[in-house]
């Protein structure tokens, strides 16, 4: 082609456009859009916050979002839900991310090619629900279906339970790494249905046992609204003093002023030492001793005297004092602050074989101070002030799934409904969960947002709303100490092209068309409205924060508000007391299972504050959030005491094969930890997800699945604190993502110090 | 000076070596000054004219004959950050009657987009440069509540007259000059020290 | 006109328990992108408040210290003079601003911060198309090669202004800013209230009667840089005897 002056033009204008078509701008850049509907916020023309309830995690905390534009924001706490005060979590806010995440499925599938492999072709909703409710009404023996859910308060609870029974179906509620030896000790210990809280904020001394409060354990934004005042509340006299007792080193211990380690599974042991020192020392009162031991005194628990049992504990010397007297000192420490002191164990104390053991001997030193119930103590949660709403379903323990999914295998199911949890990647796999749903006599549907492990071996995947487009209410557990009712309230529309619905009017529709909607809850159209009619019962008790003789007021008032509540309403419960003899003579030792030769460690699995559970490891948010005391992210590391690892020559980020208790193994990255006892390691849990969602699939491993099925002996719960697994190097290495580092640290000075201690 | 073992024809290939190189540096420099120039989002000299809209929406029709207010249609101006377009559903308020049956051409679109729940996408016509924060509500209230304007011609200040435009088109450069310009002759925030401030509008 | 703030930070180091929930809010915030994986390992993420971890001592008395750490909004800021294009400077509410539309990327300034809390746009952002619906409308998404950092969420700020202030007719000072949402994301965030915010030329707000807790101290305070920031001692009673005061 000649070039003429024209055809220069012609290329140059040709070539610029062609570029900035390409590269330069977005084009939404450029294009002010019309929605078709108009959301309400839109009327006011600035941004909204609409309270509502988290449901990333079992805390629920009350939530305040942001709306712009038809558009969530940000999530923020509610200052006034009485639990979270304002406080939120990670997973709080990554909840945002679950309802614009890019791989959230959009309406309902049928699975065309064999099971996990993949393939779904969309069907409409009509389709979906005939479909369900075909095979629902298949079943002669309806004991053939189970129906598998998070554990469930509220209204949920009430709704999925009638219509469960209703039906005649089974229902299981399914929690990694469930707790049941702690429910269960609730009740035989202090006499509760309901969880208890803790009053940290007028508390002096807290004495806990494993249970990383300030973690991930129960409601840890709950908990870290107390441990703020504890610490440095305005008007408190002393500063409040928490020894955390711990086989590893949690985010409690972190933070505790003196963190105790000792040998995984022994903390009952240990509370037992505690109590003989408080009573041989008479640092109780003597009526009270004599109504916990039965008027035997000390001799019960002779035994577990310090200098005894110290030895076996694997208490190291503190500061330079030997292990028995920092017993001594824990129980005069412990006794001194009287009833304002609070004895607490879970996480690591209770994952043991004698977890059940562990748990009543540490809560029973409440008793020993009168704690009780007490301010600064153990304060009792009330249940719900409408029976509807006091229905809880607890997780059903890992003893129970393994007999569950053999009866599974056994042919005796034959429809699996599953809604909003991910059993095949998080049950242990000894239980085989996902070989066993991979048959063709049972049919599969699973209410589920994301593709996960669980929904990959689904027939039927029916896209569930996210916790911002539904309705909802809860009963927090723990509740504050009184009654609370949390409402939860659609936020957002879903975003144009998504189809969700919810699982609770899914639930409506199918007891409608199959004919169980006899009575309420099952004959109301929908949550809405079952919600609205529980909301008329909280109006009817005429008392509370949010009063109102007319309904559509009440109504807006409780949405508002995000919930009611009435703090004058407390427990009134008076627990007895337990007999500390009679749980000392249930005393055993924890026992650990696993490998025994070569470099053998105690693996202690934990959660992060960040992924927890795993529930949200596709969550770029919860990913990417650096752990608080490794700094890692994306994936999995083992973390090992420095002495052990330079003693075997490992070096951070050498990849170890993990081999578990079940011939199972893994290969994952060392994380030298200077504060790691040498006898742990400890590994997060949450990832190792293999399902093809973008942020989590195939990073990292699950340390549940080296476990084998260690049990606690009264309750079956997992025991997961109590395998001994073999590190083997395997000679590779690499980098490991963390962000300590990306910013040089500051220059270490004697005189400037980072982080400046004083002593009072 | 140069050396006599050094030919003429010796010195050919640097010296072409060097137009080379020196065309490639123009090249170079070209693209770059070009880039820089395309890739401003919005024009450096005079404004673009008016878009070509998905619906032909003719202003005039509706601000002029139907004397419909601004506020109408554009409902946040008065209250929030960005005025807002009104939702499809907004349109079939008076579309479903006006005009509904053997509706025009254009009114046909607004009707097919909302029976089949597709939202509009309108181009922009008046776009402000990068990393600036703007917005309404303070400017439509000063002109019309410190200044007394009617709302009309409050926003007429900034969007000329758009009763008359058939097609909307940018009619002042909205430029930091014209922000700062504006504010001086209007004598706002001119007392304040942080009408220097970038981050008054910058952040 | 009011009278002039100066906005500050109180941040009391014996409540934080290093949960990392102001991280994430500041992330979700302030629409910084993803930190991937790899940014870790190339050593560029960015989180404008960041926990450090500090160990001390040996197993079995160690203790793990935390400390969030943001941009100190200094009145002697070193980032500030190294600018060649003005683009940091110091504004007449005593923050330490960065204008995006000037900063040429140099990055002269965050090899002058001695808290490192300067971050650099190697990439522009990335988010999945869907995420972009949750973006802050009132923050800027920055584009390559350009510095950032901690802004005090001046976006709040501002719109604080616009509306307690302009709109409403009222006073932006603590209690105003808290019951507005208006109080920075890390703040509303923080579950033990370990960080406190607000104008500490105001002798009545939160913020000053925090500062004025003895165990008050600056961060790298010898190097002159009389930053925004105050923090408050960790205490702990097992504390080297040479550390006490």
């Amino acid at each position: 082609m000649k070039i003429s002056r024209r055809n220069f033009l012609r290329l140059a204008s040709f070539s610029t456009l062609g570029a900035v078509a390409c590269n330069f701008f977005d084009e939404r850049e450029f294009i002010s859009q019309s929605p078709v509907q108009l959301p309400e916020d839109l009327v006011t023309g600035r941004d909204n916050w609409y309270a509502t309830l988290c449901r990333q995690c079992s805390e629920a905390e009350g939530l305040v979002v942001r709306i712009m534009e038809g558009r969530a924001k940000k999530v923020q706490g509610n200052p006034q839900y009485p639990t979270n005060l304002g406080g939120h979590s990670i997973r709080c806010e990554a909840g945002l991310q679950n309802l614009y995440h890019p791989d959230r499925i959009s309406g309902p599938l049928l699975r065309q090619g064999a099971r996990g492999t993949g393939l779904y072709s969309p069907i409409s909703w009509d389709q979906a629900l005939d479909l369900l409710r075909g095979h629902l009404q298949a079943q002669t023996d309806r004991s053939r279906v189970l129906t598998v859910t998070g554990p469930l308060r509220g209204s949920m609870a009430h709704l999925t339970s009638a219509f469960t029974d209703a039906y005649g179906a089974r229902h299981m509620a399914f929690q990694p790494m469930e707790d049941a030896a702690y429910d269960q000790v609730m009740q035989d210990v202090l006499g509760q249905q309901t969880s208890p809280t803790f009053d940290f904020k007028n508390a002096n001394y807290v004495l806990s046992f494993g249970a990383d409060f300030l973690g991930t354990w129960k409601a840890p934004v709950q908990f870290s609204k107390g441990y703020g005042e504890f610490r440095q509340g305005l008007g408190r006299r002393n500063r409040g003093t928490l020894v955390q007792v711990d086989s590893w080193f949690s985010l409690t211990a972190a933070n505790a002023d003196t963190w105790v380690p000792i040998n995984p599974g022994m903390e009952g042991m240990l509370a037992l030492s505690i109590a003989q020192v408080i009573i041989s020392e008479g640092l109780a009162p003597q009526d009270r001793i004599n109504q916990l031991t039965g008027g035997q005194g000390s001799s019960a628990l002779d035994a577990y005297a310090p200098n005894i049992i110290a030895q076996q504990l694997g208490v190291p010397p503190l500061h330079g004092t030997e292990p028995h007297e920092v017993i001594r000192e824990m129980a005069r420490g412990f006794a001194r602050s009287g009833s304002r002191s609070i004895a607490i164990g879970g996480s690591g104390a209770s994952a043991h074989t004698n977890g059940a053991f562990n748990l009543a001997a540490i809560f029973a030193l409440n008793f020993l101070v009168g704690s009780v119930g007490a301010e600064g103590g153990v304060v009792l949660n009330p249940p719900a002030p409408v029976p509807e709403l006091a229905k809880t379903i607890s997780a059903a323990s890992t003893g129970e799934w393994h007999r569950t999914v053999a009866d599974i295998s056994n042919g005796r199911t034959g429809v699996v409904m599953l809604r909003g949890v991910n059993p095949v990647n998080d049950l242990p796999g000894d239980i085989g969960l996902q070989q066993t749903l991979n048959r063709d006599d049972i049919f599969v549907a699973t209410f589920s947002s994301f593709m996960d492990e669980t929904a990959e071996m689904a027939d039927l995947i029916l896209p569930e709303r996210t916790p911002m487009e539904d309705w909802g209410d809860d009963v927090p557990s723990p509740g504050p100490g009184f009654e609370v009712i949390g409402m939860q309230q659609p936020v957002v529309n879903p975003l144009p092209g998504m189809n969700p619905m919810g699982f609770a009017d899914i639930l409506l529709q199918l007891s409608r068309e199959i004919g169980l909607d006899g009575a309420t809850p099952l004959n109301m159209p929908t949550y809405h409205h079952l919600l609205q009619d529980q909301a008329r019962k909280i109006q009817a008790l005429e008392r509370g924060s949010v009063q109102n003789a007319n309904f559509n007021s009440f109504w807006n008032s409780l949405l508002q508000q995000g919930g009611w509540w009435d703090r004058d309403a407390t427990a009134d419960s008076d627990p007895s007391m337990p007999n500390l003899a009679e749980i000392a003579s249930r005393a055993s030792q924890p026992i650990i299972t696993g490998r025994t030769d070569g470099n053998t460690f105690n693996l202690i699995p934990f959660q992060t504050v960040s992924l927890a559970d795993g529930s949200g490891a596709n969550l770029p948010w919860l990913q990417s959030s650096s752990d608080p005391l490794t700094t890692v992210a994306w994936t999995t590391w083992v973390e090992i005491s420095t002495l052990v690892a330079d003693a075997i020559g490992l070096k951070e980020g050498d990849f170890v094969r993990v081999e578990g208790a079940n011939g199972r193994s893994f290969v994952a990255q060392i994380y030298h930890h200077p504060a790691v006892p040498p006898n742990v390691i400890g590994i997060p849990v949450g990832q190792g997800h293999t399902a093809s969602l973008r942020y989590s699939k195939g990073r990292g491993e699950n340390p549940l699945h080296l476990l084998g099925l260690p049990l606690e002996e009264q309750t079956q719960s997992l025991a997961w604190a109590g395998t001994r697994v073999r590190i083997v190097p395997t000679g590779e290495s690499s980098p490991i993502p963390k962000f300590e580092g990306i910013v040089p640290a500051f220059v270490p000075n004697q005189e400037e110090a980072i982080v400046k201690v004083t002593r009072g | 000076m140069i050396p006599k073992f050094i030919t003429p024809k010796m010195l050919i290939i640097p010296i072409a070596l060097g137009g080379l190189l020196t065309t490639a540096v123009v090249i170079l420099v070209a693209i770059f000054l070009l880039r820089a120039w395309f890739s401003t989002p919005i024009q450096i000299f005079g404004f673009p004219g008016p878009p070509e809209q998905p619906i032909a929406f003719p202003h005039t029709a509706h601000v002029d004959i139907e004397g419909i207010n601004c506020a109408f249609c554009h409902r946040n101006v008065t209250k929030g950050d960005a005025a807002t377009i009104l939702p499809v559903e907004g349109c079939l308020l008076c579309h479903s009657t006006v005009q509904g049956e053997n509706a025009p051409p254009e009114v046909a679109k607004v009707i097919e987009h909302y029976n089949n729940n597709r939202p509009i996408d309108w181009k922009r016509v008046h776009r402000l440069p990068d990393h600036v924060q703007f917005s309404h509500e303070p400017h439509v209230r000063f002109l019309t509540e410190v200044q007394g304007l009617e709302l009309e011609a409050a926003c007429a200040t900034c969007h000329g007259d758009v009763r008359d435009m058939v097609e909307v088109e940018q009619v002042r450069s909205l430029k930091m000059g014209d922000c700062v310009d504006c504010h001086r002759d209007n004598e706002v925030l001119t007392d304040n020290p942080d009408i220097t401030d970038c981050t008054t509008c910058h952040y | 006109m009011a009278e002039t703030k100066k906005w500050a930070m109180v941040i009391d180091l014996d409540r934080c328990t290093g949960c990392q929930a102001c991280v994430v809010a500041c992330q979700a915030e302030n629409n910084i992108p993803i930190n991937e994986e790899k940014d870790f390992l190339s050593r560029r993420a960015k989180q404008w408040i960041r926990i450090d971890r500090v160990w001390e001592g040996t197993w079995p008395n160690v203790k793990a210290r935390f400390i969030p750490v943001l941009c100190q909004h200094c009145e002697n800021a070193p980032c500030e003079p190294v600018c060649p294009v003005y683009a940091t400077y110091h504004n007449s509410q005593g923050l330490n601003v960065q204008v995006y539309n000037r900063c040429v990327g140099t990055r002269y300034c965050a090899n002058n911060c001695p808290y490192q809390v300067r971050f650099f746009n190697f990439h522009d952002p990335e988010w999945p198309d869907t995420f972009w619906n949750q973006l802050n409308p009132d923050v800027t998404v920055r584009s390559r090669g350009i510095m950032e950092k901690c802004t005090f969420c001046i976006q709040r700020i501002r719109r604080a202004e616009r509306t307690i202030e302009g709109r409403d007719g009222g006073k932006v000072n603590d209690q105003s800013l808290k019951a507005g949402n208006y109080m920075p994301a890390c703040v509303n965030a923080c579950p033990t209230n370990t960080l406190t915010f607000g104008d500490i030329n105001d002798p009545n707000s939160d913020v000053s009667r925090r500062a004025r807790d003895p165990r008050h101290y600056k961060l790298l305070d010898h190097i002159g840089t009389s930053p925004s920031v105050i923090y408050l001692k960790k205490v702990d009673p097992n504390a080297p005897e040479e550390e006490a005061h």
